[in-house]
């Protein structure tokens, strides 16, 4: 598996760091993808975000983690804190 | 010891122990009464994006506020510009130009472990970004040498109690076509090797050694090498081990005493 083009890289860690940017592309997909270079073939993969697409894209791993957290988040959420209980001991003193 | 954790409804047997495991580390850690503490770890391109891929790094803020991922709590920690500036000196004279870094929001590679065995912040730290996420990461080699440095500078230039904690997963394949898989044969070598004063061994695998038998995110038992090498022939004890495909890693934790 190759590493995806740093172009994709680029779009995943401008997403992760500005809020406004995830809002645009939310809205106006195409267009960000067009700021960024992103290739028909990139775009379809990117537009299916599923882990399979990401991998076959060749996404770094904690890029697509970043990736699916961003799409999930603009859905139904982000979850619970994988963390919740421990940190629950932790604040507790246990 | 392994940096993060995950829900404890898929394996509460396992959870428990991976969690009462962690505790004694901090149990330990705190025992010792350090005056300071470093943490050898990653980011997970938050802070370090591949934009610029400098493989290590060194915190020398005077705090730092962590990032927050995971639902880790913001709550600002001490850090030790002094000893972390002394050390990027010393490292310079010895073969190593080390990057400092005076912007850090830590994510959960150094918060979450920092949060189990400094609780409160209340031991002063010091943030080491060994940067296996990078593209083409540090060698296993290169890793003892730098924890070698570190051991040098503290016996030699620095009046300190230092505890270092190498603090990262053992085999994962994150979000790779292997994901889920965990190699229990090389998590227990690594384990083997280091508490029976073998570490040294392990600086003679390459990095394409290590992400084929641990994955990628494997890489992070580099950590693992660093702390070693800051007590080379120190035996030890394993705290916990468990091979948790439900977690989608190997979960460990030991102690070495110089």
């Amino acid at each position: 598996m190759s590493p995806a083009p740093y172009r994709v890289h680029r779009l995943i860690q401008d997403l992760n760091r500005d809020p406004r940017l995830v809002v645009t592309f939310e809205s106006e997909p195409e267009t960000v993808f067009a700021q960024y270079g992103i290739t028909d073939a990139e775009r379809l993969l990117l537009r299916e975000g599923t882990p399979r697409a990401l991998m076959e894209l060749g996404v770094h791993p904690n890029l697509q983690m970043k990736f699916l957290r961003i799409r999930r988040a603009a859905g139904v959420g982000g979850g619970p804190s994988p963390l919740a209980s421990y940190l629950r001991d932790l604040a507790q003193g246990k | 010891m392994s940096h993060v954790v995950f829900e404890p409804e898929k394996c509460p047997d396992k959870a428990a122990r991976v969690w009462a495991g962690m505790r004694e580390i901090a149990r330990r850690i705190h025992s010792l009464d350090p005056d300071l503490l470093i943490i050898a770890t990653n980011d997970h391109l938050n802070n370090f994006t591949l934009a610029l891929q400098a493989p290590f790094i060194v915190g020398v803020a005077d705090e730092y506020i962590p990032l927050g991922d995971m639902g880790i709590p913001k709550t600002p920690f001490p850090g030790s510009r002094e000893f972390a500036d002394g050390f990027v000196r010393f490292a310079a004279t010895a073969g190593f130009d080390v990057a400092r870094a005076e912007e850090i929001a830590p994510d959960h590679g150094f918060a979450f472990p920092n949060l189990v065995v400094n609780p409160g912040g209340r031991v002063p730290v010091l943030p080491f970004y060994i940067n296996v996420a990078n593209d083409i990461p540090p060698t296993p080699a290169r890793v003892w040498a730098l924890g070698g440095v570190l051991r040098d500078f503290i016996t030699r230039e620095r009046v300190e109690r230092v505890v270092v904690l190498g603090a990262g997963g053992l085999s994962h394949w994150l979000c790779e076509p292997e994901q889920g898989r965990v190699n229990e044969a090389f998590d227990r070598m690594v384990i083997g090797k280091i508490v029976s004063g073998r570490g040294r061994e392990l600086a003679g695998l390459t990095s394409e050694e290590i992400r084929r038998d641990a994955g990628r995110s494997g890489l992070e038992v580099m950590h693992w090498i660093f702390a070693a090498a800051t007590v080379p022939h120190a035996r030890g004890e394993e705290i916990f081990y468990e091979p948790m495909p439900e977690w989608i890693t190997g979960m460990g934790g030991i102690a070495l005493t110089p």
